[in-house]
């Protein structure tokens, strides 16, 4: 039988699309990524401004938004950091390896699989984009419909800057075995990429600053015009071209990405990463002298209970049960305690936590700044609206993590037969998240009060208690009831992910269009100043935040599937 | 007593799992019996609590168990077919954690019994050991000792020798042999047909959702006492003899073929001679005859 590279090639190629049809995650985004558009599409500038919507200064600045907002580099993680860590997850490892499979056909077919799958999600948006020009709005401005300028900037804008970004995740997930770390890059992406820019890339010659930025900005911005000093007839008119630079950018793109994929080729290995030493010997045959059988069923044998061994003759000690009212508090305690080992030993979220301390402290009010009521007032207010945007991000992703944790461990039918509530159940993750974030807070807050008196101003702690307690604590409970509701609603985390990220978008995008309304805003974002804190609207606000988080956990006790009657 | 009456299951997909099963348990290891999808996982399933069935019911000393799933989970033991642990904690910590969700709240009593159940199932030693790094028969041996927590009057065990080696499945069939008292019921999900012969003094035969036959090991083997006969036939008669008779096993060997047929009474031919009638007789031949 003939097994060319192109066969096998194809095959994991096809096999990957084919699993992708069958998860949620590809058709949200799809659905995120077309739903923004729309959203882009009316609610944009274009209208307000005149610029035509299918003009190519449009089509290139949606892209670039596109490719950097929207969260995209995360999803571009989580789609592309575990085609094959799935495989050795699932243990189909063994079965696809002892088929006449070449590596390279392997690790490629893996690689483009999932990205062309991830390249279908975007092109969603692009699609919608073209779409739109047969839909018309009331003072909109069009061009006579065009397809070129779409699929162009599409495949050079985004295409390309993320089949870079794909190379990285796919590499440090197949070479680690590791999705979690895949996870941090993404989740680090945002900051690695300001960081990479504002101390490796500035100070660079500007040839570098071309050629080695991943999403191709730098290259933009060499020859970019301001749009907010022409006239909408202009830019409606302007083509956008790419010079030698831009090509070379987006070329030096394609080869890192074939230098990681040449790496990942050399260097994947099917063999176990170090787990073998980890392996004790099964101490079985303690009683070597005898010889151990089953004994054949057409005896009915009376069991050989006198050649046991000491350990047989253990007989169980009897144990009082607790049932009735006390028994849920104790049991909440017990599996909170064991939430709290399981979410230590998470190390990805160690990671996280150092990262969400190091970006608060660099965070931290400058020294130059004049307090309008205190320092205190000043450096905790700081801290809660730093610590808030942080940890949103930490909620969503661990609390899935937590939530689906015993399905896909395979717990669940030793957890769930015993005589549990769904509220324990429930509660006990909630309270494990709810806990360890306020521990976050309360850290993060004590690096605050230690620089604010390091630079020798008065403390105030009514002030972050005020701050802390008033804005920040219903903020997190709500936020993780929520969480906690949408991945028991949706049943799967990346749907949850996805859902989180996409509302989160949606609602920034109102408030910083002027709609902050408190109705859709319990976390009080941009509506709340120190004085406000103990007003009567203030109180109302926050108790209805509470019942929101009530609400929230209502439903998911509503809907978490396991049933108890 | 428990009592299994008309219990039926279609998934979404449209497999039909269970169609009308009704079976009744008394105290003692009840050997459920039966090719891989046949539908007892599906049955144990609905008996731990964790499915619920499209109609029938599931009664233990008068309590309804579909309806009373908090009582039920208070009394049971489960040890899945196909299961996990948290790879992160130690065996001890994880037997104690189960314990404590079953309401062994006294520190005191969990604990020895958590050092029993570990003595019990041969792991005292790696007491301290993560889950992520125990072997699938180590796995397996925890699973059985979270089983036996708190008493349990009606135990459930999915295959529950898969992964043992033969050393540990004598031992797993003394411990629960020795479970299974006056007062409980202990299933005993397998397709190894020795298991059963073994460990139970009632089985059931499941097949396709539905049961075949409900009786004892020894009743089973009675019934064909005197019916089961060996010989050898020539490899070229093979074909026209297997028309003829009811074949139970075949091995080949320098050209002829060496076979165990059931025939009531009437000998195959002079060659034959009669044979010990074995459990795997009896489930042969029932599901010989279902095809």
């Amino acid at each position: 039988m003939k097994h060319s590279f192109y066969t096998s090639f194809a095959a994991v190629f096809t096999n990957e699309v084919l699993l992708s049809t069958k998860r949620v995650a590809p058709y949200v985004l799809i659905v995120l990524f077309a739903a923004n558009k729309v959203l882009w599409w009316a609610k944009g500038p274009a209208v307000g401004l005149g610029w035509a919507t299918n003009s190519d200064f449009n089509i290139t600045r949606d892209y670039t938004g596109f490719c950097f907002l929207l969260g995209l580099p995360i999803f571009t993680g989580i789609i592309m950091g575990d085609p094959i860590v799935r495989d050795f997850r699932l243990g189909v490892d063994p079965l696809i390896f002892s088929k006449p499979l070449g590596r390279a056909a392997y690790v490629l077919g893996k690689f483009f699989g999932n990205f062309f799958v991830l390249v279908c999600c975007q092109s969603a948006f692009a699609i919608t984009a073209f779409l739109l020009q047969w839909v018309p709005f009331s003072g909109m401005v069009v061009l006579p419909v065009r397809a070129v300028p779409f699929v162009k900037h599409f495949l050079l804008i985004v295409v390309i800057s993320h089949l870079m970004l794909a190379a990285v995740y796919f590499a440090a997930g197949t070479l680690t075995r590791n999705a979690k770390v895949v996870y941090l890059l993404a989740a680090a992406f945002y900051p690695v990429y300001i960081a990479f820019e504002l101390f490796v890339m500035k100070p660079l010659p500007v040839v570098f600053r071309i050629l080695l930025d991943p999403l191709g900005f730098n290259t933009h911005r060499e020859q970019a015009i301001n749009p907010w000093q022409q006239s909408a007839e202009f830019l409606n008119q302007y083509v956008v071209t790419y010079d030698v630079s831009s090509y070379v950018n987006r070329i030096s793109m394609v080869l890192i990405a074939g230098v990681l994929l040449l790496i990942v080729c050399r260097r994947f290995s099917i063999a176990p990463l170090n787990e073998a030493g980890h392996f004790t010997g099964l101490k079985l045959s303690s009683a070597t002298e005898r010889i151990a059988y089953a004994a054949p069923s057409v005896e009915f044998l009376d069991l050989p209970f006198e050649a046991s061994l000491e350990r047989d003759r253990i007989t169980l000690p009897k144990v009082t049960s607790t049932r009735g009212r006390p028994a849920p508090f104790s049991k909440i305690l017990a599996a909170l305690g064991t939430e709290f080992r399981l979410l230590r030993a998470e190390r990805s979220l160690l990671v996280l936590i150092s990262l969400v301390i190091l970006l608060s402290i660099v965070n931290l009010p400058p020294h130059s700044m004049v307090p309008e009521v205190s320092y205190s007032v000043v450096f905790a207010t700081n801290t809660a609206n730093t610590v808030l945007v942080l940890v949103i991000g930490l909620i969503v992703f661990y609390t899935g993590e937590t939530i689906h944790r015993e399905r896909e461990l395979k717990v669940q039918p030793l957890v769930w037969s015993t005589p549990v509530s769904n509220s324990v159940l429930l509660l006990s993750k909630y309270f494990a998240m709810v806990s360890l974030i306020l521990v976050l807070v309360a850290v993060v807050s004590l690096i605050a009060i230690v620089a604010q008196l390091l630079r020798g101003h008065a403390l105030d702690f009514s002030a972050y208690m005020a701050v802390h307690g008033i804005v920040l604590v219903p903020g997190i409970l709500f936020i993780t009831a929520l969480v906690v509701a949408l991945n028991v609603l949706l049943r799967n985390k990346y749907a949850a992910y996805v859902v989180a990220v996409g509302v989160g978008a949606g609602l920034v995008y109102l408030y910083n269009t002027g709609h902050t309304n408190w109705l859709y805003n319990p976390l009080l974002y941009r509506i709340w100043t120190y004085p406000d804190l103990t007003t009567r609207p203030m109180l109302i606000n926050r108790l209805y935040c509470l019942g929101l988080c009530v609400a929230c956990l209502a439903v998911a006790h509503l809907f978490f599937p396991r049933k108890t009657r | 007593m428990l009592s299994i009456k008309d219990l039926t299951k279609t998934y979404s997909s449209g497999v039909q799992a269970l169609r009308g099963v009704s079976l009744e348990l008394s105290p003692g290891v009840f050997g459920l019996l039966g090719p891989n999808g046949s539908g007892k996982t599906t049955l144990m399933k609905i008996v731990a609590t964790l499915l619920e069935p499209d109609s029938g019911t599931i009664e233990m000393n008068g309590a309804d168990l579909i309806k009373r799933k908090d009582h039920t989970r208070e009394m049971l033991g489960y040890l899945p077919q196909d299961f996990g642990l948290y790879p992160t904690l130690t065996a001890w910590q994880m037997l104690d954690y189960l314990a404590k969700l079953k309401g062994v709240n006294r520190k005191k009593e969990r604990h020895s019994l958590v050092d029993a159940l570990l003595e019990r199932v041969n792991l005292a030693s790696e007491r301290s050991q993560r889950l992520g790094e125990f072997s699938g028969g180590m796995r397996q041996r925890l699973g059985i000792a979270q089983a036996l927590i708190g008493e349990p009057q009606l135990i459930i065990v999915d295959e529950p020798t898969a992964g043992l080696d033969p050393e540990e499945r004598l031992r797993f069939h003394n411990l629960l042999s020795e479970t299974a008292n006056e007062n409980t019921v202990v299933i005993l999900s397998t397709h190894i047909v020795s298991d059963v012969s073994n460990l139970c003094s009632r089985m059931a035969i499941i097949r396709k959702g539905k049961i075949l036959a409900a009786c004892s090991p020894r009743q089973a083997v009675e019934e064909l006492k005197e019916s089961v006969w060996e010989g050898t036939v020539p490899r070229d008669r093979l074909t026209a003899f297997k028309s003829e008779f009811n074949v139970i096993s075949l091995r080949t060997f320098d050209g002829d073929a060496r076979v165990r047929v059931i025939s009531n009474g009437q000998r195959p031919n002079v060659e034959f001679t009669q044979a010990t009638a074995v459990l795997e007789d009896y489930y042969f031949d029932l599901v010989n005859r279902q095809n």
